[in-house]
């Protein structure tokens, strides 16, 4: 058997994906669980006295994390499983390349709690691992 | 207004966030576990051939599926990872996915949203491997080309049941190698394409044809080493053998020299030719040496005088009693994955001297691992004394 990668956007034009990773998990409060979408979930600032090697913030509910932008050492593609029914009814699954991952912001380390006169209301909390 | 919009989403807003600025990240409207997205990470060198749609994934259900470039094979692993793993999509993909919340055309939008279309558990990972060809083997000896089949009914027959019988596509759909490797590793078996099949050719039927092509070269007075093509298949043609079977035998034993005008010029290859005989006389069991040999030098042509060391790796010999024995034993009989190759050479013999060990495994390909590499992974090497020759025995 054979699954072809199939590309649609050839070399120059392939499109790219970005990734935050941080150490630890985001959790929603109990209720949030089943209305993720569109929930927001921390903001990403960049400081205007960043350095070259980008530094940035993340600030997730009570607390602020903060990272930089890392090349990756390999790229990464993002490939997308495409299920066809073929004439004779058969399904022929091919990849299709959708995307290229270069760089990620990366969050390594141990958060800082932010103490706010105004709590935000919290639908997001984050635990570090 | 439009070129705005999209540079405020997605993950060029992301990737391309400007000192003193900040944007919300967020679950995407249609955020999910979306398992039919996956990451492979793969070397910048081989982006050209996956770009450029040169790259296929080859194997059975019940098989680890590899990745293959036209050239080379790699095993894929999932690596996971106890991080949380955000993935943005570019904006013009995340529109690709509906979001409803978004077609409110007076939706108060101004801030810059990187929306989280799902959490990664990993990626894929690439580890160039050696072609699995060992598949390739057994399923043409399914069914050899014999003797019996250049009968016109009975080819027919075959063809019909098509039992044991493979094209090009069934190969690739079926042997776990990038292209390249096939098609070596076909050549290395013998193979030879007929009526759009790949086959092996019965070893009693080659050897009809061998000797024959070696009467009719003795006969013409034909020089071993300058065949002409056109005369030796033709005339093989009269003596009633196919003339794909003639030209295979000329593949098979001997190696093209320039073309000359009009026909192929070939030279008969002297390891190949006693290699071959050598087979021929030990089929029926071991015999003693003496008696090989003087067997052998009759057999092959009187030019080529075969010499012991041509069958490294074909034949073993041992002392039983005063005398020596020989049998065969030939590489290419043995499995190509280390593990196995060593375990059943430590069957055949518990303690190996390196000049007999090394023609046994001078074929294994490993990517990544060395010969000495291979020695210290699956052998156990010893030396009675520091001017004697190591030993080595299994693990």
């Amino acid at each position: 058997m054979q699954i072809r990668i199939r590309c649609n956007c050839g070399e120059t034009t392939c499109e790219e994906w970005g990734i935050v990773e941080l150490q630890g998990v985001v959790e929603p409060q109990p209720g949030f669980h089943l209305s993720l979408q569109n929930l927001h979930i921390g903001t990403l600032c960049r400081p205007s006295s960043s350095p070259p090697q980008e530094v940035y913030t993340f600030t997730v509910g009570y607390h602020e994390l903060t990272g930089s932008k890392v090349p990756l050492k390999k790229p990464m593609l993002v490939l997308k499983k495409i299920k066809q029914q073929q004439d004779d009814g058969e399904i022929e699954v091919e990849l299709r390349v959708v995307g290229i991952i270069r760089n990620k912001i990366l969050f390594k380390t141990r958060p800082k709690a932010l103490i706010s006169s105004k709590p935000p209301v919290l639908s997001l909390y984050f635990t570090f691992l | 207004m439009e070129t705005t919009q999209t540079a405020s989403k997605g993950a060029e807003a992301l990737l391309n966030l400007s000192p003193g600025s900040s944007i919300s990240v967020a679950y995407h409207p249609v955020f999910g576990p979306h398992d039919d997205l996956v990451l492979l990470e793969l070397d910048e060198k081989l982006l050209p051939d996956v770009l450029n749609e040169r790259v296929v994934l080859r194997g059975q259900p019940d098989e680890d599926a590899v990745l293959c470039t036209p050239s080379k094979t790699y095993a894929m692993k999932f690596v996971g990872t106890s991080n949380s793993v955000l993935l943005v999509p570019p904006a013009n993909q995340s529109e690709s996915y509906q979001n409803p919340l978004e077609n409110d055309g007076n939706h108060d939008d101004e801030k810059a949203v990187a929306p989280v279309i799902k959490l990664v558990p990993g990626y894929m990972e690439l580890v160039e491997v050696a072609p699995r060809l060992d598949k390739l083997k057994s399923l043409l000896l399914q069914n050899p080309y014999r003797l019996e089949e250049y009968d016109v009914e009975n080819f027919e027959e075959n063809q019909e049941s098509g039992s044991g019988l493979y094209n090009w596509n069934d190969l690739i759909n079926n042997i776990q190698a990038s292209d390249e490797e096939l098609r070596s590793g076909l050549q290395t078996l013998s193979a030879v394409e007929i009526n759009g099949y790949w086959r092996l050719v019965h070893e009693s039927y080659m050897n009809m044809i061998l000797e024959m092509l070696l009467r009719n070269s003795v006969l013409n007075d034909w020089p071993l080493d300058a065949l002409n093509e056109d005369e030796v298949v033709s005339l093989l043609e009269s003596d009633g053998f196919p003339g794909v079977l003639a030209r295979h035998c000329l593949h098979v034993y001997g190696t093209k020299q320039d073309d000359s005008m009009h026909s192929s010029v070939w030279k008969l290859d002297k390891r190949r030719v006693c290699v071959h005989f050598a087979r021929e006389i030990l089929r029926g069991g071991k015999r003693k040496l003496e008696n090989f040999m003087d067997e052998w030098r009759q057999k092959t042509p009187d030019e080529m005088e075969p010499t012991f060391d041509i069958v490294e790796g074909e034949v073993l010999t041992e002392k039983i009693g005063v005398e020596t024995w020989v049998r065969a034993f030939s590489v290419s009989s043995l499995p190509s994955t280390p593990a196995e190759r060593f375990s059943i050479l430590f069957r055949e013999r518990q303690k190996w001297e390196w000049k007999d060990l090394q023609p046994y495994i001078r074929d294994l390909n490993v990517p990544g691992l060395s010969a000495e590499g291979l020695l210290l992974k699956y052998t156990r090497r010893t030396q009675p004394s520091s001017d004697s020759e190591p030993v080595f025995s299994a693990r």
